[in-house]
């Protein structure tokens, strides 16, 4: 059966390399009422979780093997 | 508001992916067991986030902040005491019935422990209601979509039913559940910084009580009305929800959440595709920790909205001819806080809620429709390819006659709203005739049945003869309700009780069935699995833990 953490690892790491590219390279969009750069600060743990979502399945897949 | 090119890539991204977990799953799919049931092999950690989203719909998390804006922090009601103990209880008490019986559907446990015409009577109600359902939040979608984004209201429908439509024709519950789990994490992801961002722009919870306060006093209520869950429920008349204790604890608490968490196949059918007893058991039980959160990211933003057009930085609640639409709260603090690329995480977010809820009734509605409905009345026996194909097939008329109902609600706004209080109507009763079932083996087939119209005519009549907000009372008016929610909360309990009074009497006068009939379907009769492992892989060590948090909560708030 297809593992879960996988596809959803990815997503969220291709959502949080977006981000935060975003924030380190178009740094001042801003919205309206915020101060914040809030790509950067959103998109950064959205990667972390896709990464270590890969990391716990790559983890299982090995074990099994 | 209008969106960057980033925001319609994040969108893309995303119907890339829920459309590539159909494809991946496509090959699993060679019995009618594993495109309805899942072929009770999905991982429970999957299950539990599934439950959660399959209830988590685009009208909730709109609906949800809408209420936090109108009366604040009580609304968390519905996530704690009217979802929690419900949510206890069907995974302590009720999943050794439901997975143990061996049922496709709770319409087939009816069959199963009472007879052929309960089960039929709950099947045509519930498959009714889920196209309905389904069509309701698609229209409600298309609507905000068009009114701001200026999206098209018949592409935005069109296409989120086309995607629903592959991904759960490729890979059946399988792939609406691993979606739903897709989709609850994107909407964390999408709103929890709305929250923050929200919450520390009106100056953290301490801001907004003070602003709150101010607003609230001067509309003649207490000042922490709004930041304040338990302590003003004395009276009707003292908190905007317009309820009193008692209605609360026992309507919403008790009679409405048992009857929806305890009996809704939408949700049942997430634990039921669990690979064990114990993690159908545990299902519910895990799905619970997120859920007691959920009030922090859907319903908190929708207080600080209110705080933040009390404080003039440029925000105020959208008006529709000059009355606030609090629908369209969570919308424009999204266009005032998130810039481009965030922003379209958000707007997915909707967009994903809107599928993972209206994926849930499709695959509801196809399990019922196949087992309880074709293979009874139409075709007994055939092939399991036949019941395969069947079930295909409803997955194509399913998602059809949502987009036509959604079309009959752009139509006939009224016809929505009656159809929902008639199904309020037959969901009422429900969860005494379940109760009676597992817990009592004298319980009979036609005092279940006579139980539930009962129970069902009693609702109707009530609210015939009640009034709240100048609705209902077209027999006449007995009594006059303070809201429009303390009446549903009365219609409830008059609904189950009548149920239950009547279903305890006919089955009293009626002959019981024979106890080996009933092996495996009712309390006392069943053998409950002993739990081994850990204090997580145990279901009651869950629940204790589940408790304590609910309870630090409530305080915290109260």
């Amino acid at each position: 059966m297809l593992d879960l953490r996988v596809p959803s690892g990815w997503f969220f790491t291709v959502l949080g390399l977006i981000l935060l590219g975003m924030g380190i390279f178009a740094p001042d969009t801003r919205a309206a009422l915020s101060d914040a750069n809030v790509n950067l600060y959103s998109g950064l743990p959205m990667l972390l979780f896709g990464l270590f979502m890969l990391l716990m399945a790559w983890r299982a897949s090995r074990r099994a093997s | 508001m209008k969106l960057a090119p980033v925001d319609y890539t994040i969108l893309a991204v995303y119907f890339a992916f829920v459309l590539g977990i159909g494809w991946m799953l496509r090959k699993k799919m060679s019995t009618s067991g594993d495109f309805l049931l899942s072929g009770r092999s999905v991982p429970v950690w999957i299950t539990s986030l599934a439950f959660i989203a399959a209830n988590l719909g685009a009208q909730e998390l709109v609906g949800m902040s809408a209420s936090g804006a109108k009366y604040g922090i009580m609304t968390a009601h519905f996530y704690w005491i009217g979802a929690i103990p419900a949510i206890l209880f069907v995974g302590i008490f009720m999943m050794p019935f439901y997975y143990g019986s061996k049922a496709r559907s709770v319409p087939e446990y009816l069959k199963m422990r009472y007879d052929e015409k309960t089960r039929t009577y709950n099947a045509f109600s519930f498959a009714v209601m889920t196209i309905f359902s389904s069509g309701i939040s698609m229209y409600a979608l298309g609507k905000l979509l068009q009114l701001v984004l200026g999206w098209d209201f018949n592409m935005s429908i069109l296409v989120s039913a086309a995607i629903v439509l592959v991904y759960t024709f490729l890979g059946g519950l399988t792939s609406a559940i691993y979606n739903e789990v897709l989709q609850f994490l994107l909407i964390v992801a999408g709103f929890s910084p709305l929250a923050i961002l929200a919450v520390a722009k009106a100056g953290g919870w301490h801001g907004i009580q003070t602003r709150l306060g101010a607003m609230t006093l001067a509309g003649g209520m207490s000042g922490k009305v709004m930041t304040h869950a338990w302590t003003y429920m004395g009276s009707p008349q003292s908190n905007p929800m317009g309820v009193e204790l008692f209605g609360m604890v026992a309507g919403l608490g008790f009679v409405l959440s048992f009857g929806y968490w305890c009996t809704n196949f939408l949700v049942i059918q997430r634990a039921m595709a669990a690979d064990s007893m114990n993690s159908a058991r545990r299902t519910p039980l895990i799905g619970a920790f997120p859920k007691m959160f959920l009030p922090f990211i859907v319903i908190v933003p929708g207080i600080a909205a209110v705080a933040l057009a009390n404080m003039h930085v440029g925000y105020s609640i959208p008006l529709d001819n000059g009355a606030p639409n609090y629908n369209l709260v969570i919308t424009t603090l999204m266009a005032k806080f998130y810039p481009a690329g965030m922003l379209g995480v958000g707007l997915t977010g909707l967009v994903a809620s809107f599928m993972s809820g209206m994926a849930g009734n499709v695959t509801a509605f196809n399990t019922v429709w196949t087992y309880d409905i074709y293979q009874t009345y139409i075709r007994k026996t055939a092939p399991d390819r036949h019941y395969l194909n069947v079930g295909r097939a409803t997955t194509v008329v399913g998602v059809v006659l949502s987009i036509g109902a959604a079309y009959v609600a752009t139509r006939y706004d009224n016809i929505m709203d009656l159809l929902q209080l008639v199904f309020g109507f037959v969901n009422a009763p429900l969860f005494a005739t379940f109760l009676l079932g597992m817990f009592w083996k004298r319980g009979t087939g036609h005092a279940a049945f006579s139980g539930l119209v009962t129970g069902t005519v009693a609702a109707s009549l009530t609210w015939c003869l009640t009034v709240a907000e100048g609705k209902g009372g077209i027999l006449g008016t007995v009594h006059t309700f303070p809201s429009a929610m303390a009446q549903s909360f009365w219609i409830a309990l008059v609904a189950f009780t009548s149920c239950f009074l009547v279903t305890l009497v006919v089955s009293l006068a009626t002959k019981p069935r024979p106890e080996k009939d009933l092996e495996g379907l009712v309390y006392g009769l069943t053998k409950i699995p002993e739990d081994r492992g850990s204090w997580y892989q145990r279901p009651a060590p869950l629940a204790v833990t589940v408790i304590a948090i609910l309870l630090v909560l409530n305080f915290w708030f109260a």
